[in-house]
C-alpha cells in the first residue's frame, strides 16, 4: 500500500522537512574556521533557531564541517569520522582553503580540493566566512535537503572506488577499517 | 651613556670570551647578545650559561638551511628572567652527514625541538631518543624544510588543482618597475615620499 510512487513522494517531503530542521553538527574543527562556530551557535547569531545544534560523536551527527585548511594528516581522521556518520550525512566546506587550497595551495601538507576526497554539499566562500555567511550556508543546505539534492552520502557510496583512489594517493600507509556501503 | 645601558650584555660577553673559544660574538642591540661557536663547544657554553650566568630559560631552538654554504645553522635562544636578556648561541654543521650533540639533559624540552629539526631538516643529533616519526605521517620524501625539496613540484604531483589559477602571473618585477607617476592619487596620499 505504501510502496507506490505517489505516497513515497509525500513521505519524502515529510522526511526532508524533519531532516532540514534538525541538523546536528559534529563538534569537530580543522584549521582556523572552528573559531567561527562558537559565535554562530551562541546568543548573538543563535543558530539553534534554524534547528542547528552540536553533537558530541560522529554517530549522532548529520553535518560535518571542514572549517578551513585540511592537513594530509587530518584528512585521515576526517575520512574516518565521515565514514562513521549515519546516513543521511552532509558536508560543508568552509573558506578558500577547502575550495582550492587558499593561501596554502603550495604547501606540502595541505590538500587543495576537498571534494576530491569526500563529497561536499555546500561550500562557503570567504577567509574565514563570518557567522552570517555560515548561517547562509546552512540555509542553502536546508534548501538542498528539502529539494532532495543534498545527496553527497549517496554519491560517496556510488563512487567509492574513485574517492578511495584519491584518498590512497595521499594516505600511503592505509590502515583503516572497511566502509560498508 | 650607552656603555651604561649595555652593561649587563657586555659583562656576559666578556665572561664568555674569556672562558670559551668563540668564532664570533657581538651585541645585536640592547637585550640581545649573539655568540657563534663550534659544534663541540655547544654543550659547555649552554651549561655555563645555565649554571653560572642565570640563563635558565630555554626559549627556542631553530634551524636555518644555508644551502649555498652547504651548512645548517642551529640557533639556541636562551632567556635571562631577571636581566631580561636574550642570548643567541649559533653553530654551523655541514649539511651532509653533519651531527650535533644532544642537549636534552640540560633542558628536557629541547628534546621536542631536536626531534622536529631531525624530522624537518634531516639533521642528526647524537644520542637523541624518541620515535623517528614526530609531526609528519608516512613521509617518504626528503625532509620538507630542506631548501632542495621542491615544494611546488611535489604539490603539482600529489594534489589536485582547481581550474582558475592558470593565469596567475608573477607581478613582482612589474611592481618594482613602477614609478611614482603611475601611482593612483589615493596611494600617493599615503606614500612615504
Amino acid at each position: 500500500m505504501y510502496n507506490d510512487k505517489e505516497s513515497q513522494k509525500i513521505v519524502d517531503i515529510i522526511q526532508n522537512f524533519a531532516r532540514k530542521h534538525s541538523l546536528f553538527v559534529l563538534a569537530y574543527g580543522t584549521g582556523c574556521g572552528a573559531i567561527e562556530i562558537p559565535p554562530t551557535m551562541t546568543s548573538r547569531y543563535d543558530a539553534e533557531r534554524f534547528g542547528i545544534r552540536g553533537a558530541a560523536t560522529p554517530r549522532q551527527a548529520d553535518v560535518l564541517l571542514i572549517t578551513g585548511y585540511l592537513a594530509t594528516k587530518t584528512l585521515k581522521r576526517v575520512i574516518r569520522v565521515y565514514e562513521q556518520m549515519q546516513d543521511p550525512k552532509y558536508v560543508m566546506g568552509f573558506g578558500s582553503c577547502a575550495i582550492n587550497g587558499g593561501m596554502y595551495w603550495d604547501s606540502y601538507n595541505t590538500i587543495n580540493m576537498l571534494d576530491k576526497y569526500i563529497p561536499v554539499d555546500v561550500y562557503i566562500n570567504g577567509c574565514m566566512p563570518r557567522p552570517e555567511a555560515v548561517i547562509a550556508g546552512f540555509v542553502k543546505l536546508q534548501k538542498l535537503i528539502q529539494e532532495g539534492k543534498a545527496d553527497g552520502w549517496d554519491r560517496y557510496k556510488k563512487n567509492l572506488d574513485e574517492y578511495r583512489a584519491n584518498q590512497k594517493k595521499i594516505i600511503t600507509n592505509w590502515v583503516m577499517p572497511d566502509f560498508n556501503r | 651613556m650607552s656603555e651604561n645601558i649595555l652593561h649587563n650584555e657586555q659583562k656576559l660577553l666578556n665572561l664568555l670570551e674569556k672562558k670559551f673559544l668563540l668564532k664570533e660574538s657581538r651585541i645585536i642591540r640592547a637585550k640581545r647578545v649573539e655568540v657563534k661557536v663550534e659544534p663541540k663547544e655547544v654543550i659547555p657554553v649552554l651549561l655555563y650559561a645555565k649554571e653560572n650566568s642565570g640563563y635558565i630559560h630555554f626559549a627556542h631552538m631553530s634551524c636555518v638551511d644555508w644551502i649555498e654554504d652547504g651548512e645548517f645553522e642551529v640557533v639556541y635562544i636562551l632567556w635571562h628572567p631577571e636581566e631580561k636578556i636574550n642570548l643567541f648561541v649559533k653553530t654551523r654543521v655541514p649539511r651532509d652527514n653533519g651531527s650535533l650533540p644532544n642537549i636534552d639533559f640540560i633542558w628536557r624540552q629541547a628534546n621536542t625541538y631536536e626531534r622536529e629539526i631531525r624530522e624537518m631538516f634531516g639533521l642528526r643529533f647524537e644520542g637523541l631518543e624518541g620515535r623517528k616519526e614526530f609531526i609528519l605521517e608516512d613521509w617518504n620524501n626528503i625532509p620538507p624544510m630542506r631548501r632542495d625539496f621542491d615544494t611546488e613540484a611535489y604539490v603539482k604531483e600529489v594534489f589536485f588543482h582547481r581550474l582558475g589559477r592558470e593565469d596567475a602571473k608573477d607581478v613582482r618585477e612589474k611592481i618594482q618597475e613602477r614609478t611614482d607617476e603611475e601611482l593612483p592619487d589615493f596611494a600617493k596620499k599615503y606614500s612615504r615620499d
